[in-house]
């Protein structure tokens, strides 16, 4: 099997996974992003934490052993400076959160679930991207910012 | 029995399904969220180990509009993860009692009364798109989302995610307060 073909089965996969616990725990609902952040109801923050407090222990033993990744190598773990454009752009990325009450991969599940205005919440996503990436290769000629939450351009590999 | 125009067998799945004798309401209506932490932290070390990569939404939006775009360069298989969500996010729902169910999803918004905005549907629609929008740029400037930053970079221990994922938290809390006040 070609390795692309791995990457795009291994993709959607992972990606039903994601969407499935985004769904099953209710992510997917205005109301349960809207009381989380006016903190009366500690849910998803708990969620958030256990996802963290699993899954940053485990990286770190496996980053350590220098476990040999199945698609991509060795697992390189991508540990950034602070840069002014991620505290920004958080800033301002939360201030969409909080009004739209879903963020960008509950959106989808919000739409799959049948709330039609989740679509409306889909395209201005799109939207959004595309003006800051309009804007970042006109100010440097193509290269586009990339976070330690983003897609990476890992090197020599069939990605 | 299942209505006689194919359109709606799409809707009528769970009742074709009982009817089948199939088992269609296996989760609960909410997973708790000590299950679906864990569930989600073990997705996110799975997929480093696969790929090497963070499992982030922002990316896949970026790769799949590159894609749509035909923009050359685009990685594909963020497209297939990002189809993947929203058919992860139907299987779901699809074993919840609720089931698919066709609706705005924003009725806080659209309906009146205690606790509700009221806004006319129009408008809601244009303060959601307006809110997406923002939210998009954001995240790209940021460089990661919820997901990206607030869970796959923070497990990474990257300094530049915990410093975003403090502040979109404090802002996100700050602009519902705001909201909040409003209404």
């Amino acid at each position: 099997m070609k390795s692309s073909t791995k990457f795009n089965i291994i993709g959607l996969l992972f990606g039903a996974g994601f969407g499935f616990v985004l769904g099953a725990a209710n992510l997917h609902e205005y109301t349960t992003i809207h009381n989380m952040l006016s903190l009366e109801e500690f849910d998803v923050f708990g969620l958030m934490g256990l996802a963290i407090g699993t899954s940053l222990p485990l990286l770190a033993i496996f980053e350590r052993a220098k476990v040999k990744t199945v698609l991509a190598g060795t697992l390189s773990l991508s540990r950034s400076k602070v840069q002014k454009h991620h505290v920004v752009g958080g800033a301002i990325f939360g201030i969409g959160w909080a009004v739209s009450g879903t963020c960008p991969a509950p959106a989808l599940v919000m739409l799959a679930s049948g709330a039609g205005l989740a679509a409306v919440t889909i395209a201005g996503l799109f939207v959004g991207l595309g003006l800051r990436d309009a804007q970042t290769s006109r100010a440097a000629g193509g290269a586009v910012t990339q976070g330690d939450g983003e897609h990476r351009t890992t090197v020599g590999v069939g990605n | 029995m299942y209505g006689h125009f194919w359109p709606v067998l799409p809707f009528r799945y769970r009742q074709v399904a009982s009817e089948l004798g199939v088992l269609m309401d296996l989760l609960p209506d909410r997973l708790p969220w000590f299950i679906a932490g864990p569930l989600l932290g073990l997705l996110v070390v799975g997929f480093f180990l696969f790929t090497n990569q963070p499992l982030g939404a922002t990316g896949a939006y970026a790769e799949t509009s590159k894609a749509v775009r035909r923009v050359p360069g685009a990685v594909v298989w963020r497209v297939w993860y990002f189809v993947g969500i929203a058919l992860g996010g139907f299987i779901a729902v699809s074993l919840k009692e609720t089931g698919f169910d066709p609706r705005s999803g924003y009725d806080i918004l659209t309906q009146s009364g205690e606790g509700n905005f009221g806004l006319s549907l129009p408008v809601a629609a244009l303060v959601i798109f307006v809110g997406a929008v923002v939210m998009g740029y954001g995240a790209r400037m940021s460089g990661g989302c919820t997901s990206g930053h607030g869970i796959c970079g923070t497990a990474q221990r990257s300094p530049a995610s915990w410093a975003a994922m403090m502040t979109f938290m404090a802002s996100a809390v700050a602009t519902t307060f705001i909201i909040n006040q409003v209404v």
